[in-house]
């Protein structure tokens, strides 16, 4: 088949020449030594030396301009604490005697930041002159093969180097330079500026000053006229009214403007600080949403007019507190209270019914559990683990039901038992032909995907108070956010089973006349069991580790110990409770192990 | 009426495979610029032939050049961009879904390269997984399925996972599973590629009496020229989607149309290929340039169709020229001189 085949090859440039673009001679002959391993480590690249940053930014070598550039401002930082705590350890040895503690630990600290500073700077310096050259040449090797790896002296990326420089190096050091400052500082700062905000129009004011100047007149006129009600000796009641009045409105006023003259006295500096070198500035301050409870009640014309029982939903508008301002956080939670209140009181029958089959549910299978006499249960799970997984798992099954038993935690562990049962059932129903339409449908995939990471990773508490709201507390919302915890893996390896089936066998399906239900249930299903029984697996166990968690909002079992012996502060209790539910998952992950290894073909 | 029946069919891959068809109607543009201008891919190119009945039918080129497209065409896998396809002389593309689905489980078995078995039935149930689809009883599936297994002869393998048969056995279940549903038509996807030499040479062998007796319309999919000679009725050679020469193995090695059919058959032994009509020089000629001959002195005898091979043979016996006779009249003559021409390739017809 010769000829058949052509063979193209690049013509591909690989001089050293091409790649440094200045300094040829230097780092061809660098690069020979770096390639012959004779390149001593004493050996400095000079600019790398002088300003690695900026030599390794024109270079083109990120990682090594990176690393530079924290050494150097790490350096930076420790010379500045030198900088910060000298002043201070000047003014303390005015007083040597009175403040020996406040001399011994600053001293301390100009000494070893001082240490520090100079190690870091001397050190990481020669460092990255005896690196740079090697580093330059892996990325030479990296470039002979990729062209798009940086080359040359570039003086863009010299400039974005410096950019990243000037935006990282200085306020760095400023800060080091400065104090923590004080807590309320910028908070203090912000209302002070809304004072203003609020006075300037109030008084038409122009500027600051001027608005100084017409509250000091108007206090001193209420501090004459109090002066004056304050003369007399028998005040009338509207006297004495007026006096008390004023003296409030002085005090008042007063008040204000301390924030006025605060402001006025706020400095740039002061400004700039808050800004951009303490937290992050807060940007918005809003009205808080309308505070509004939503509440269902009897519905007197629809029950007068013959609908028995009728009820609707009122809305109870309470007064907004005076000059209340709220974060966006605040405004957002808020809102999301009022939403919830709402959908709570609007739909209470669908949320009811829920509650309902969830509960009645659980209690059937309560019953299934713990009123099946023990020696049953005890069996079959000892059956069930002999037939499937073996000796030593029948074993230990047999030890951990022991463990129950002689711990007299049998009818609570079977109370557990139910509530995984159930949130595991949920959990297949619901999970399984999701899982199948994400595997189907590229856009349901790239739309549930996060929402599936979501449901994985919110803390499961943050999602118990929106549960207890819709659902009370008790059992059911206890299984919804079990629900909630272990579905996606359920979804996740269903969907990953179907889409792990080799193209080739779906298409040979295909190919004698398969249907897209027949493909399905004949080739995908089957061929994806193994992932499915790992995603049930999964379930399982997350629905167990969830125990304890819903036992925060009713649920009863194992976890409902655990949790009242946090409550009560007692260890052993908990400890006992918790290996409980440990040997009760293990106990149905390896039964389960078992079925699932004697049951798959592949 | 052939059996399988292609026509002008094209396929391109892309977004704007439409536009870029009509593209390629109108102003008659290249690859290069389809895939410049559409970012579409030109998979198969106005491809057509005709299978009859009972013919193996090679497709042959080296990989990426359109083959497997091709013939997940005649089943439907592939919709073609332009074109029909006709199986018995229905067109493939106008039916309905089911229509479709019924022709694919009873007119046509496919055999894949990667065997694709369902590895979590037993041999028995992949066999009988067409008929399966079609909703035939289990019993009359058992005994379908295992007339098949002893067709390819694997009898006794049936309750068998496909995990436990070797690479060879697998493909034999995946022949038999194209058997199963006694299909006219067998689509062959680089069936034996993936078996080490041995295994391929006995499975094709054992393939080549399998047809001689089940008579299959029969498209065969192969990147190795050899197996292409060995199985092949006719050849159909691709580049780059395109069937460039269809023609019998001898036509394409005696007559390549191009040079890279030249180049691809240039290694070929053609010792089994060409036949004495091929090299000999006429009778007339050979006596003008040698002064005849008598024609009554003992010297061997072939007919036009024996290949070179025989006369070889026969020629080593002796020192005079082979004559071939057809019909008992002399109708060329063979000399060792011509015979060691045709050998090396120079055709002498």
């Amino acid at each position: 088949m010769s000829g058949a085949e052509q063979i193209e090859i690049e013509d591909r440039d690989v001089s050293i020449g091409t790649f440094v673009e200045q300094a040829e001679p230097y780092y061809a002959s660098v690069f020979e030594k770096v390639q012959r391993g004779s390149l001593p480590r004493w050996h400095q690249n000079i600019w790398a030396l002088i300003v690695p940053w900026a030599w390794a930014a024109a270079r083109g070598v990120w990682l090594l301009f990176w690393i530079s550039l924290a050494i150097d401002v790490l350096a930076l930082v420790c010379l500045m604490q030198v900088i910060k705590f000298s002043p201070l350890l000047a003014e303390a040895q005015l007083d040597a005697a009175a403040n020996s503690t406040l001399v011994a630990r600053y001293s301390t600290w100009v000494t070893n930041y001082g240490w520090a500073a100079t190690i870091l700077f001397v050190a990481g310096r020669l460092w990255m002159g005896s690196s740079a050259n090697r580093w330059y040449f892996s990325q030479y090797s990296r470039w002979r093969i990729d062209h798009a790896v940086p080359s040359g002296v570039n003086f863009k990326r010299l400039v974005v180097g410096l950019v990243v420089v000037a935006i990282i190096a200085p306020l760095t050091t400023y800060r080091a330079t400065q104090l923590r400052l004080d807590e309320r500082a910028c908070f203090n700062q912000m209302r002070a500026g809304e004072a203003v905000g609020q006075l300037m129009p109030a008084y038409g004011a122009g500027d600051v000053t001027a608005l100084l100047t017409s509250m000091d007149a108007d206090i001193l006129d209420m501090q004459t006229r109090f002066d004056a009600l304050d003369a007399i000796e028998a005040r009338t009641d509207a006297q004495n009214a007026e006096r008390s009045q004023l003296r409030r409105d002085v005090r008042d006023l007063g008040r204000e403007r301390d924030q006025v003259n605060d402001f006025q006295s706020i400095t740039t500096a002061d400004r700039f600080d808050c800004a951009f070198i303490d937290d992050f500035p807060t940007l918005a301050r809003l009205d808080p949403p309308a505070d509004v409870t939503y509440r269902r009640v009897a519905d007197e014309e629809a029950i007068a007019a013959g609908e028995e029982g009728a009820t609707k939903v009122i809305a109870q508008v309470k007064d907004p507190v005076e000059g209340r301002k709220v974060t966006v956080f605040t405004y957002s939670a808020e809102s999301i209270d009022i939403g919830i209140n709402k959908l709570r009181a609007q739909y209470a029958g669908f949320f009811d019914a829920m509650t309902n089959v969830l509960r009645q549910s659980l209690i059937r299978v309560e019953v299934a559990f713990m009123q099946t006499p023990w020696p049953v249960v005890a069996f079959l799970f000892l059956a069930l683990s002999w037939a499937f997984a073996g000796r030593g798992t029948t074993v230990f099954v047999g030890a951990s039901l022991g463990f129950l038993a002689l711990f007299e935690l049998w009818q609570i562990a079977m109370q557990t038992m139910a509530l995984v049962v159930v949130s595991t059932a949920v959990c297949v129903f619901v999970g399984l032909p999701i899982g199948i339409w994400m595997a189907k449908n590229k856009w349901f995939r790239w739309i549930t995907e996060p929402i599936l990471d979501v449901m994985q990773t919110i803390p499961s508490l943050s999602y118990l108070v929106p549960a207890v709201a819709f659902f009370g507390i008790s059992q059911p919302p206890a299984v919804l956010a079990t629900v909630i915890f272990a579905m996606p893996p359920m979804i996740k390896l269903t969907a990953l089973g179907i889409l792990q089936v080799p193209e080739s066998t779906k298409e040979a399906a295909l190919a004698f006349g398969a249907s897209e239900r027949q493909l399905l249930r004949k080739v995908e299903l089957p061929m994806s069991i193994p992932s499915i029984m790992a995603g049930l697996n999964q379930t399982i166990m997350l629905a167990l580790s969830m125990a304890t968690i819903s036992a925060f909002i009713g649920a009863e079992g194992l976890g409902a110990i655990v949790t009242s012996a946090l409550g009560d502060a007692n260890a052993g209790k908990g400890l006992l409770a918790g290996v409980a539910i440990a040997l009760v998952a293990m106990m149905i992950d390896r039964i389960l192990k078992g079925i699932r290894n004697s049951f798959s073909r592949i | 009426m052939s059996v399988v029946e292609l026509e002008n069919v094209w396929k391109i891959f892309g977004q704007k495979s439409a536009e870029a068809m009509s593209a390629i109607r109108k102003d008659g543009i290249g690859k290069a610029e389809v895939l410049e201008r559409y970012g579409a891919v030109v998979g198969v190119k106005d491809a057509s032939f005709q299978v009859e009945e009972g013919e193996i039918f090679c497709l042959m080129g080296l990989s990426g050049s359109g083959k497997s497209t091709l013939v997940r065409h005649i089943n439907r896998l592939i919709e073609p961009t332009a074109g029909t396809i006709r199986i018995m002389g229905e067109d493939i593309g106008a039916m309905k879904t089911e229509e479709l689905r019924a022709t694919r489980a009873d007119k046509i078995g496919m055999v894949f390269q990667n065997m694709a078995l369902l590895p979590h039935r037993s041999v028995r149930d992949n066999i009988g997984f067409a008929l399966e689809l079609r909703g035939i009883d289990g019993y009359t599936r058992a005994q379908k399925a295992d007339a098949a297994l002893e067709t390819v002869s694997l009898h006794g393998y049936g309750d068998r996972l496909p995990a436990e048969l070797s690479g060879g056995m697998q493909q034999r279940v995946g022949l038999a599973r194209a058997l199963a549903a006694d299909p006219e038509i067998l689509l062959m996807d680089e069936p034996f590629s993936a078996l080490d030499p041995l295994i391929r040479r006995n499975l094709q062998d054992e393939f080549l009496g399998l047809s001689q007796n089940l008579k299959k319309t029969t498209v065969f999919i192969t990147h190795d020229l050899d197996e292409a000679i060995r199985m092949g009725d006719r050849i159909g050679i691709m580049k780059d989607g395109e069937i460039v020469q269809i023609g019998t193995a001898e036509d394409i090695v005696t007559a390549p149309v191009d040079d890279y059919v030249a180049d691809f058959v240039a290694g070929i032994s053609r010792l089994k290929l060409v036949s004495a009509a091929k090299i000999m020089t006429d009778v007339d000629a050979y006596t003008a340039q040698s002064g005849g001959i008598d024609l009554s002195s003992g010297c061997p005898e072939a007919a036009p169709e024996d290949d070179l091979d025989t006369l070889v043979g026969l020629s080593t016996g002796s020192d005079k020229p082979v004559l071939i006779k057809a019909d008992g009249a002399v109708v060329g003559i063979v000399t060792k001189d011509t015979l060691l021409r045709g050998l090396q390739g120079g055709s002498e017809a």
